[in-house]
């Protein structure tokens, strides 16, 4: 008996899945059938439309962790943070001077610095680094309410860089070498601060962001399917501040998969995260190559922060939305960037499928996702495309 | 352990020595006077029998939740600091043992003495459950199960379970008696949770003393020369997740007597958060580590921040910092210290409080030779 379970282990582990997938079938199928067609595309798109976000957090995760081994569980709080930062440039008419000053500064000279300090003493980068701080200054003190796009990005970016470099600096450089225990108590602690730093500077209430709005200021009309009712039985809608904000996340998402394949900086970063010993050995500057990976991650946050703060609010519950996000990178692989995308989708698309089926019971925010992940866990841990490897248990 | 930091002058000249828990006389009876010294606490209270000042009442509540929350960090300490497993579900397994104790009290009516190994017996099978990957996963994938374990127990908790648990309003739990006596005040919940705190944190060091203590620390030093020495890894792994599961399970039961109304809200992911942050503080892999960082950091969240740094810091920061909202100060310090605290401590000292009292303790005993 035992042999025969030896010799046909893969056959028979796979009759299993499928035995499981026949009964999975067999209990939704009915639950499935209850509902409409329209409830199933409506379903569908709005899954699909919320899993961009979750794509945008993953890559976020994804990317710190190939340049630097290190699981980031302060994203939520950095993303939440990163809204706000955008926020006070957007909502404020003006800006004070002395804070443009202090953040476009400190900033700046923290990006050119990230190797050496020596690097300022050459007259050419301390004229670009003067520049650039005076760019800073002009764009974030843009007076009036037609610019506060203008300004909020560049106090956002500038908001985002900063903390990046701060958070790689002073936290998760000191513990290169550390057991990874250390590193995952080390972000979970930066997010205890960040959300201290939050409560103090915004308070706890939800805040509206209000970005997608019309030029006069109101909101945008709902998108109807109507063309499809006859086929579907029911009106589909679609969200429009989600479905901006989706494309937005697929846009930001497609241009950092570029800036990873195509520039030199890239490049670098993914050598320096597929052998830090070698890449230094051919000369790359591994350190600098680290604090840009948390400067981009924290970049990716502030994106990801604005866009779901412009779809629902910004609040104390964003955090949560990246731990969701978790189950997405593992379901795609921690170090595939692609996998971040699909495992988002999934993510999103299991999410409001689980609410449709099973409505009130709050399954689809918390339970599924993490269902999901110990389903991968158990069935496939390295998820649909991340590097297969041989670990000893 | 200590065994590998001693002072010249300690020589052992058995096994027994080698590993006994109080080395000389000495130690034995500073143990126990401390151990007497505690149980006098609540007699020198004004509400005492002999009705003293000498110790403010709030003191007993604190040292109360100190005593509860050392439980949990000890379980913690077995799989995190002896075993070497990541855990970032010891929240959820806390509450099963408190809503478990609640609903053997509530639906069944059984004694509490009887509740409080079930619960924890209960609590340790739930645990195994969530120790299960561990067959197939290490690291910060087992990181990410035993998260799955904080935000699936919850769940279970208040939304298929809620006939019994009360879903998302608070659960009444019956006050505990033995005979005719009735442990309704703190200071006579004290002398349940005290002897049986020090009882857990013996267990804790006699099991660590074992062949299955030595067998978890192998495991964390190095998985495969343990396999090679013929230690079942798996099991043992396993049977840490179960003992880390069962003090949970004590802890939460306790706290489910102690507070006598259970709410969800209390055992969130930041309630796992802070029992590691307790654990590293205090020092994970040192036996007295958990008592040290659950004291810091209760002292500091239920008495220093509220009672010294706020009224200090309150008034100042506003005028220091112009963009704070002078409203948001008093909820927001408490993560921002924490935060903060724990950033220096896994920086400084990441070895933690615990380490620190040995180097102190052998420069003491070989002053004024400090070398």
């Amino acid at each position: 008996m035992a042999t025969f379970f030896e010799q046909n282990k893969r056959y028979l582990i796979w009759m299993g899945y499928i035995l499981l997938a026949v009964v999975l079938l067999l209990w939704l199928g009915p639950l499935i059938g209850e509902k409409r067609p329209s409830r199933w595309v409506q379903t569908t798109i709005t899954g699909l439309l919320t899993g961009g976000i979750y794509a945008l957090i993953a890559l976020g995760i994804v990317i710190i962790n190939k340049a630097s081994g290190v699981f980031n569980f302060a994203h939520g709080w950095m993303m939440l943070l990163g809204g706000f930062i955008f926020y006070s440039f957007f909502s404020s008419g003006q800006v004070s001077l002395l804070a443009a000053v202090l953040l476009s500064s400190v900033t700046v000279i923290m990006v050119m610095t990230m190797g050496s300090w020596r690097d300022l003493l050459q007259p050419r980068t301390a004229l670009i680094t003067l520049a650039a701080i005076i760019i800073l200054i002009l764009l974030m003190s843009l007076p009036g309410t037609e610019w506060k796009f203008v300004r909020a990005i560049a106090g956002g970016v500038t908001g985002a860089m900063l903390l990046g470099l701060v958070v790689e600096r002073f936290t998760v450089r000191p513990l290169i070498g550390q057991p990874l225990f250390a590193m995952v108590l080390m972000t979970l602690a930066i997010g205890r601060l960040l959300q201290g730093f939050i409560q103090l500077t915004w308070g706890s209430v939800e805040t509206p962001l209000q970005i997608f709005t019309t030029p006069e200021g109101t909101s945008l009309p709902t998108i109807k399917l109507d063309s499809l009712q006859e086929l579907l039985g029911g009106v589909a809608i679609i969200q429009p501040g989600l479905l901006i904000s989706f494309v937005l996340a697929l846009l930001a998402f497609v241009g950092f998969v570029l800036f990873f394949r195509f520039t030199n900086v890239g490049l670098a970063m993914r050598a320096s995260a597929e052998n830090q010993r070698l890449a230094q050995a051919v000369g790359l500057r591994v350190r600098v190559i680290l604090a840009a990976a948390w400067a981009i991650a924290a970049l990716l946050a502030t994106v990801g922060g604005v866009l779901q703060g412009g779809a629902t609010n910004l609040s104390v519950n964003m955090p949560l939305l990246a731990l969701l996000a978790f189950p997405a990178v593992l379901l795609g692989g921690l170090e595939s960037i692609s996998g971040a995308l699909v495992g988002g989708l999934v993510i999103g698309f299991v999410q409001e499928w689980t609410n449709l089926l099973f409505p009130g019971t709050q399954a689809h925010v918390e339970l599924a996702p993490y269902v999901l992940l110990m389903i991968v866990l158990v069935i496939r841990p390295d998820g649909l495309f991340g590097e297969k490897r041989i670990e000893r248990i | 352990m200590s065994a590998n930091i001693r002072p010249a002058g300690i020589l052992d000249t058995n096994y027994a020595q080698d590993i006994a828990l109080n080395r000389t006389r000495t130690d034995k009876l500073i143990s126990n006077g401390l151990f007497a010294l505690l149980l006098l606490i609540p007699l020198l209270t004004t509400e005492g029998p002999f009705g003293l000042n000498l110790i403010q009442q709030s003191w007993i509540g604190i040292i109360i939740r100190i005593a509860i929350y050392v439980i949990a960090v000890q379980g913690l300490n077995i799989l995190v600091g002896y075993t070497g497993q990541i855990s970032l579900g010891h929240g959820a397994f806390v509450a099963v043992g408190a809503y478990s104790a609640a609903i053997m009290a509530r639906n069944l009516g059984l004694p509490f003495w009887l509740i409080i190994p079930l619960a924890a017996i209960f609590t340790g099978l739930v645990g195994l459950l969530f120790g299960l990957p561990s067959l197939r996963v290490k690291g910060f994938y087992l990181a990410m199960a035993t998260l799955a374990a904080q935000f699936i127990i919850p769940w279970l908790l208040r939304y298929p379970l809620a006939d019994f648990t009360n879903g998302s309003r608070p659960l009444e739990v019956p006050i505990p008696t033995l005979g005719p006596l009735s442990f309704a005040s703190d200071a006579a919940m004290y002398y349940i949770i005290i002897p049986l705190s020090v009882f857990m944190m013996l267990a804790a060091r006699n099991i660590m003393r074992t062949r299955v203590g030595r067998a978890f620390i192998s495991v964390r030093d190095n998985d495969l020369a343990a396999e090679l020495l013929g230690i079942n890894v798996f099991a043992y792994k396993l049977q840490a997740f179960f003992l880390s599961a069962f003090f949970a399970g004590v802890a939460g039961a306790l706290i489910a007597f102690e507070t006598n109304s259970l709410s969800l809200d209390k055992f969130t992911l930041n309630l796992s958060i802070e029992f590691l942050a307790m654990l590293v503080i205090g020092g994970a892999g040192f036996p007295l580590g958990p008592l040290f960082g659950v004291a810091f950091v209760n002292l500091l969240t239920q008495d220093i921040i509220p009672a010294r740094i706020l009224p200090a810091v309150g008034p100042v920061l506003p005028g220091l910092l112009p963009f704070i909202d002078p409203v948001n100060i008093n909820a927001a310090i408490s993560p921002l210290l924490f935060g903060f605290i724990l950033v220096i401590f896994l920086i400084a000292s990441p070895r933690g409080l615990a380490y620190r009292w040995e180097i102190f303790k052998i420069a003491w005993k070989i002053r004024p030779y400090s070398h």
